[in-house]
């Protein structure tokens, strides 16, 4: 049996005027990376101030760690955290903002490490205000690893993120887990759940809507796979008259595929038939074409 | 509350402000400025007094006694003209501000027991005028010369007390350092409101620091840079103005006591101003709102025994006049003891303030 660190169970969170978290139950396991997916307000956020102790909640059981984060004092020692709006005093720098760290957490890091880990060693003396969005974003990952925390809560930690050091940021969180930390990941980079994340649960209104491996979600509500050709109105015309079903997209053309057999047979009627294209791929749904669905089905549903 | 925690703040906290100029000028800079503009312009007036013209129709002993008394009080220059003169062509021809007259009668009424009474007449400005009169009134009434008993000896002894109340920089050296106390409120007031907009209280709780460590480390500072600070403010009074201060271990001691327990009061003061202001706006209206009142009705830019009495009665309920009057007590007439109950209650004001700020100042969120 693998060790449970996270439980949420019915959890709530009313605000004034709306139910932020309605009822929500998850558990995450040591080692794992769990992903929280969702569109914005979805609540994910709202969750996970709950489980960091920022908030407290309206109703339901949580615990981490075996304890209560709304009472638990010395939780905080054991958890990294990186919130979605991170921010700092506005004229220390990355180098004090870490000393702090390391002083009130008495951690014995490697402060060094750590700055070089997320790629801020050139900029560890420049005043916070002056680094840009994802270098701020960056000090605020590099803090959340001084105490080399068992949980890790990192809410959206990439947003802002150039593609480059986006991909940095991941090889950081596949090194944590590496180590066996257990981490919760929000991220609107459905590609990064993909990537990272062991299991994921989307969120819509405050509800889990599913949850599961990213090859789980996607097997349950994939709809065909798709043969993606590039190629001109002459491929498009002769795929009509073979009575097939088809999409273009920008130079792309997808043709709908009932099993991927089928898209062979698709192949050599079009070298038959003596059709000039570039190339073409198979494509099986990825977990954003299915999110994007399931949500927009929701969406739909209400305004129906 | 972990000291390990308090001082990993404390040095976080150091070098942010080190680096933050408007701080810097505002906590040293700006008193220094203060002290050097009223220095030059004030400490002035001991050496270099207004002249006051004075005639004297009523010559006698005691008169004469009087005349010389505000002359000694080192504020006014006494320059007399003869009694043939017509004092009113004398103002005007020779542009005299204000001048002096003492009645003919003057030195019959004191020797019936009466009122001396003594005519300033002034010239065309009127506000110019006015100071005068204000300073000559309290000169006056330092001397006392209503006494049927005006003797020489009387007068003498009038000089003496008036050796210390007269330099006007000894009153701003105190006035200045209440100046410096209340600055620490703006910490606060600025602080708070941002540190919960950017969620900065969320962010430093996340290192483990709490709000009572927060609070602590905050105070640590602001009561070595209030130090630091007023230190230089006296000693810029001292050796370049000359004031006179009753400097002792005493003394300085229940001044360090009362500038700790108006650096509590301040930022209670602070913090309760500061969570009331949810937005950049009313930041600054409510921290003006309570800084100016304070700063000029308290004493810090002027007397306020020169001031009318309405403004003295609306003084009375600012609590920075009680910190400025009691550090004029302490550090102008080395008097503790008129003033220790004043302090005593001060300091349990301070207290139960900070208690109240330091209670509904919550770093959770809603
Ligand atoms: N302090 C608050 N007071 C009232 N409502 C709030 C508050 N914070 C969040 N909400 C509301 O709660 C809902 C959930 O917000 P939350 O921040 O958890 O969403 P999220 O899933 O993190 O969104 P995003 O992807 O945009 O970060 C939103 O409708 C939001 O408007
Ligand atoms: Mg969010």
């Amino acid at each position: 049996m693998p060790e449970t660190v996270i439980s949420v169970t019915n959890l709530l969170k009313s605000y004034s005027d709306i139910t932020a978290v309605d009822g929500i139950s998850f558990s995450i396991n040591r080692g794992e990376v769990f992903s929280l997916l969702g569109p914005n307000g979805a609540g994910k956020t709202t969750t996970v101030e709950i489980l960091e102790g920022v908030r407290n909640r309206t109703s339901g059981d949580i615990r981490v760690l075996g304890e209560d984060p709304e009472k638990s004092r010395s939780l905080i020692f054991k958890l990294g955290i990186l919130p979605q709006d991170f921010s700092f005093i506005y004229n220390s720098t990355p180098k004090e903002a870490l000393d702090f760290y390391k002083g009130t957490l008495t951690a014995s890091s490697d402060l060094n490490e750590i700055l070089e880990m997320v790629e801020l060693g050139d900029k560890a003396t420049t005043p916070f205000q002056k680094l840009s969005g994802g270098q701020k974003q960056k000090l605020g990952l590099a803090l959340s690893l001084v105490n080399d925390p068992e949980i890790l809560f990192l809410d959206e930690p990439t947003s802002g993120l150039d593609p480059r050091a986006r991909r940095n940021i991941w090889n950081v969180i596949k090194t944590l887990k590496e180590k066996g930390k257990s981490i919760l990941l929000t991220t609107h980079y459905l590609e990064e759940a993909e990537l990272l994340a062991d299991r994921v649960a989307i969120m819509n209104k405050g509800k889990i809507i599913d949850s599961g491996t990213p090859m789980e979600i996607v097997e349950r509500h994939h709809e065909d796979d798709n043969l993606i050709i590039r190629g001109d109105g002459q491929v498009e015309n002769l795929l009509g008259s073979g009575g097939y079903q088809f999409q273009r997209e920008g130079p792309y053309i997808k043709v709908g595929l009932k099993s991927i057999r089928d898209a062979t047979e698709i192949i050599n009627y079009l070298y038959e038939k003596k059709a000039k294209f570039d190339d073409f791929t198979l494509k099986r749904e990825s977990l954003e074409d299915v999110f994007v669905r399931m949500v927009g089905e929701i969406e739909e549903d209400e305004t129906e | 509350m972990k000291p390990s925690r308090i001082s990993a703040y404390f040095v976080l906290h150091a070098k942010s402000y080190m680096r933050s100029r408007s701080a810097l000028f505002f906590q040293i800079a700006f008193p220094i400025i203060l002290i050097l503009l009223f220095g030059a312009i004030f400490s002035g007036s001991s050496y270099s007094p207004t002249t006051l013209i004075v005639q004297n129709e009523s010559p006698s002993a005691a008169s004469w006694g009087v005349i010389s008394a505000i002359n000694d009080s080192g504020l006014f220059k006494v320059q007399v003209i003869s009694e043939t003169q017509n004092l009113s062509d004398y103002i005007t021809v020779h542009s005299v501000q204000a001048a002096l007259l003492v009645p003919a009668n003057f030195t019959t009424n004191l020797y019936n027991g009466g009122v001396g009474e003594l005519v300033l007449k002034g010239h065309t400005n009127p506000t110019v005028a006015s100071a005068d009169y204000q300073t000559l009134n309290g000169v006056l009434t330092q001397i006392d010369f209503r006494t049927s008993n005006t003797s020489q000896k009387l007068v003498l002894s009038s000089q003496v007390a008036l050796g210390n109340t007269g330099k006007t920089i000894d009153y701003y050296v105190p006035g200045l350092i209440g100046f410096t106390v209340l600055s620490t409120m703006f910490n606060m007031v600025y602080t708070v409101p941002n540190y919960r907009r950017e969620r900065l209280f969320r962010q430093l709780s996340f290192s483990g620091l709490t709000k009572s460590e927060w609070i602590t480390a905050n105070m640590i500072f602001s009561f070595l840079m209030l130090v630091l600070s007023d230190v230089i403010l006296v000693t810029i009074g001292i050796y370049a103005f000359g004031a006179s201060l009753t400097l002792n271990a005493e003394t300085i001691v229940v001044s360090a006591v009362i500038i700790f327990g108006g650096l509590f009061f301040f930022t209670s003061v602070g913090i309760l101003a500061g969570l009331v202001s949810d937005n950049e706006e009313t930041v600054s209206v409510v921290g003006n709102l309570v800084m100016f009142p304070m700063m000029f009705l308290s004493g810090v830019f002027f007397p306020l025994s020169f001031a009318p009495a309405y403004l003295v009665t609306i003084s009375k309920f600012l609590p920075l006049t009680y910190f400025i009057n009691s550090l004029i007590s302490v550090l102008d007439y080395g008097n503790i003891s008129s003033v220790s109950l004043q302090i005593v209650y001060l300091l349990i004001g301070s207290a139960i303030l900070f208690a109240i700020a330091v209670k509904l100042f919550s770093w959770k969120q809603k």
